[in-house]
């Protein structure tokens, strides 16, 4: 292994050598590519997984970098700061769709230009293994018999439980008191120790322990069982109301600069297609109880757009935001 | 059995791993020495630099890294009262008190020991009693760690040397810093003035490295003309008997630093500086005074912080829940090279439990190795012109501070925040009580409102649940007996006492 480790420092010693290009082709220098989320969560682990086969397609380098903060306004608006000539990539989720409406920021994604939308998580709504619910319509009817003591894990405005939580006041009625945690690890293992009654989870961070029997699943974000969770009840069994906002998911993607040469525009898109749909990354996509996309162009602008309307005006209905999403320009469902 | 035998002495036997080991050990204790180049960063970066490697392999430059680091930080507190990291301010001290009596090659010696039997402690209760002291963790509601973080507040009684107003008004300024930001409930920005930059908070590593680093070669600009201190570099090694008079000492810190480093969001900083102050109040008679170069000062942070390296690693390795910023990011590794960290991971991979373990031992045996070399040439640090120095410390300061979210405006910051601790400094505050208010701060924070949230913000109930939950009242106990110790408050119930009882 110390010969790869030796190797890879020599090749990419001879790589800065050769760096001069014998004609100006992008990549002709390696691409920052910017994620607004800590090392080792969600959205880090699946960009770091994609980029090698991003870097075998396109032919270029990718530097990866951290830029967390502020529910990634920091590092989107960073990306958005820095010239369009497609060295900077910004690989997010789906955050910035949220932004308007929760007043963080005045752009979105709209304001970039989509290369690939990568894939989404599947929503579960989870809770501890020995809760006295055991399926979505048990849990409405608890909250509903004693309005305001169950505990429900958040992570702040505009967190996947809030968001999820005004997606189902919008159509019934959960009121419930909301514990907001740093992220999904402190959520889950509050949950784990009882000090949470539920939590709704990504299934990437829910599923081995819902496997291990720690936690339970209530119910799936989904029309349908999804196949990682055998026997857990798509939601819509106890909210059949619900399935207007479906399919829904947090979604990861990666964007550059709207006026980014076309050309370089294609490239990037080829390049992150083919890396994407590589048998490989979507053996890590499954592994990790995620659902591939690989949506580029019209298909992604459309996929956005909608993803937002959606959400934005769900949370509106549920009283979620003050801001009505039409008064910055997000079209009804 | 056998079979977790061979896990166990997997990296001894395989000499790739060992080199690999052996080499992240090496790395980490200069990664680890640099203020703002964080364990954190180097092993996200290594991550993707390991994409391809063979899992094992990966983890064991990640263990060596993590333990090298961790130690690391206390040889630049001790050579130029400098924590390298958050976890060794506590070392600084009375390691640089140690330094300027020309004692740093010593200090640097009894520090490598003392992390390598905290070190291996904590491996040790990893080993034998992972799930059990999991589980523990699991026991501690939101209100056990608002509970945890006001007593690590009242840590400021013993970190303020000379006024504890002064001490105190430090550390509430370090938790205003800390508050800087988004807030965590209604993600609204707090003391940002509309800067999206501010967003993000401050993170306390900048303010460490402006607090420590610059305020502290600006200061030492006062003192340009004084004579070099010259180092004694013979008898580096602590005695055996030293080690021994330690021992009990160090068992305890260690323990500390262990439940302290498996509760997640309270780590190896928190467990140094409790230690430090656990130390203070049990030793009857340091070699010398606490804060003037007493070795018990040395021993009760390095141990403890070496411990809590153990502790983080047990929600890992039995929850894949991550016990501190270094193990969530082992945690994205481990998912990377297509394993499922989580309670199933010690029932399907137990190798990766035990290999774990085995590792941390050998490279704990490494630290011992490579922390006891080249001390004499890094004692030689100290002796080095401020010319040189200072110049230095400051380069090093930008680079480490840009480092952590690659920001320039975190180096401004950075900047600011060493001409205010010099300006304070001189006034003479202390910078201990700083940080740990901006660590501290925005725990009490979000651990109170989850515990007020948690009962419909009553808090009725919260003082109900403080008494009636069995931790909870240990905590809460702990906290009123260490307030009425640190206050006048004892003497004047003794001196009451005392008359009335003679009646």
């Amino acid at each position: 292994m110390l010969k790869t480790l030796f190797a890879s420092a020599a090749l990419s010693l001879s790589a800065l050598t050769l760096a001069l290009p014998a004609h100006a082709e992008y990549p002709e220098r390696s691409i920052q590519a910017v994620i607004p989320w800590g090392p080792g969560g969600a959205t880090d682990n699946v960009m770091r997984s994609l980029t090698p086969y991003v870097e075998k397609e396109l032919g270029g380098k990718f530097i990866l970098n951290n830029r967390p903060g502020g529910t990634a306004v920091i590092g989107s608006s960073y990306v958005m700061q820095q010239r369009a000539n497609g060295y900077t990539v910004l690989l997010g989720a789906e955050n910035p769709q949220l932004y308007k409406v929760l007043k963080l920021a005045d752009f979105d994604y709209s304001d970039f230009y989509p290369v690939n939308i990568i894939g989404q998580n599947v929503v579960v709504i989870a809770a501890n293994a020995d809760a006295p619910f055991n399926n979505m319509a048990e849990l409405l009817a608890a909250s509903k018999a004693n309005p305001d003591t169950l505990r429900m894990g958040s992570t702040g405005a505009g967190g996947l439980p809030s968001t999820i939580s005004a997606m189902i006041n919008a159509v019934d009625e959960l009121k419930v008191r909301e514990v907001t945690f740093g992220g999904d690890g402190p959520g889950i293992t509050a949950l784990m120790g009882k000090h949470i009654d539920f939590m709704p989870l990504s299934l990437a961070a829910a599923r081995e322990l819902v496997r291990s029997g720690k936690l339970k699943a209530l119910a799936v974000f989904a029309t349908e069982e999804t196949p990682e969770l055998p026997g857990v009840e798509p939601i819509t069994k106890s909210l059949p109301a619900i399935a207007e906002y479906l399919p829904w998911g947090p979604f990861w993607g990666a964007f550059v600069h709207k006026d980014t040469p076309d050309d370089i525009k294609q490239k990037l898109v080829d390049a992150y297609a083919k890396a994407v749909a590589n048998p490989e990354f979507q053996g890590f996509l499954k592994n990790f109880g995620a659902q591939s996309l690989n949506l580029q162009g019209a298909e992604a602008e459309e996929f956005l757009k909608r993803w937002q309307s959606v959400t934005t005006w769900s949370m509106y209905k549920a009283k979620a935001i003050e801001i009505a999403p039409d008064s910055v320009g997000i079209a009804k469902p | 059995m056998s079979e977790t035998f061979s896990y166990l002495l997997m990296a001894w036997s395989d000499p790739n791993l060992m080199l690999l080991t052996a080499l992240g050990t090496f790395a980490g204790i200069y990664i680890g020495a640099i203020p703002g180049l964080s364990v954190t960063m180097a092993v996200s970066i290594l991550v993707s630099f390991t994409f391809a490697w063979d899992v094992n392999d990966a983890l064991a430059l990640i263990v060596g890294i993590f333990i090298g680091g961790v130690y690391g930080g206390s040889r630049s507190a001790i050579l130029l009262n400098i924590p390298g990291a958050p976890s060794s301010v506590a070392t600084a001290f009375d390691g640089y008190p140690l330094a300027q009596q020309g004692e740093a090659g010593r200090a640097i010696g009894l520090s490598t020991v003392m992390s390598v039997i905290g070190g291996l402690i904590g491996t040790l209760v990893l080993a034998s009693a992972a799930p059990v002291i999991g589980d523990l963790a699991l026991r501690f509601a939101p209100r056990d760690y608002f509970l945890v973080a006001a007593i690590g507040l009242l840590l400021v009684g013993s970190l303020s040397e000379g006024s504890l107003a002064k001490g105190i008004f430090a550390a509430a300024l370090g938790a205003v810093i800390g508050l800087v930001g988004m807030d965590p409930v209604t993600a609204q920005g707090r003391f940002t003035m509309g800067q999206t930059e501010l967003m993000g908070g401050i993170h306390y590593v900048v303010l460490m490295i402006g607090l420590f680093g610059v305020a502290e070669a600006l200061y030492q600009l006062h003192n340009l003309d004084s004579p070099v201190v010259r180092q004694k570099v013979d008898k580096i090694l602590p005695s055996v008997a030293m080690v021994l008079k330690f021992l009990p000492l160090s068992i305890r810190t260690s323990l500390i630093g262990v439940i302290v480093g498996v509760l997640p969001g309270v780590g190896g900083d928190i467990a140094a500086l409790m230690a430090y102050d656990h130390a203070k109040r049990t030793v009857k008679n340091p070699t010398q005074p606490f804060g003037k170069g007493a070795y018990e000062g040395l021993v009760a942070p390095e141990t403890a912080n070496s411990a809590a390296v153990g502790g983080a690693y047990v929600p890992m390795l039995t929850l894949g829940m991550p016990g501190d910023a270094v193990t969530a990011v082992i945690i994205g590794a481990l998912v990377v090279h297509g394993l499922n960290p989580g309670p199933m991971l010690m029932v399907e991979n137990p190798h990766i439990f035990w290999f774990t373990v085995g590792n941390l031992a050998l490279a704990n045996i490494f630290l011992l190795v490579f922390g006891l070399m080249g001390i004499k040439l890094f004692a030689k640090i100290v002796e080095l012109p401020k010319a040189i120095l200072i110049p230095l410390i400051l380069v090093l300061c930008v680079v480490g501070t840009y480092s952590v979210n690659s920001s320039m405006t975190e180096v401004f910051w950075m900047l600011g925040f060493g001409v205010l601790g010099y300006v304070l400094k001189i006034f003479g505050f202390q910078m201990g009580p700083i940080i740990l208010g901006a660590i501290l701060g925005p725990l009490m924070d979000t651990s109170y409102r989850q515990a007020m949230s948690s009962v419909g913000d009553n808090p009725v109930e919260l003082f109900g649940e403080l008494l009636s939950s069995p931790l909870s009242l240990i905590l809460t106990s702990a906290m009123l007996l260490i307030l009425l110790s640190n206050t006048p408050l004892l003497g004047w119930l003794k001196g009451r006492l005392r008359p009335a009882s003679s009646n």
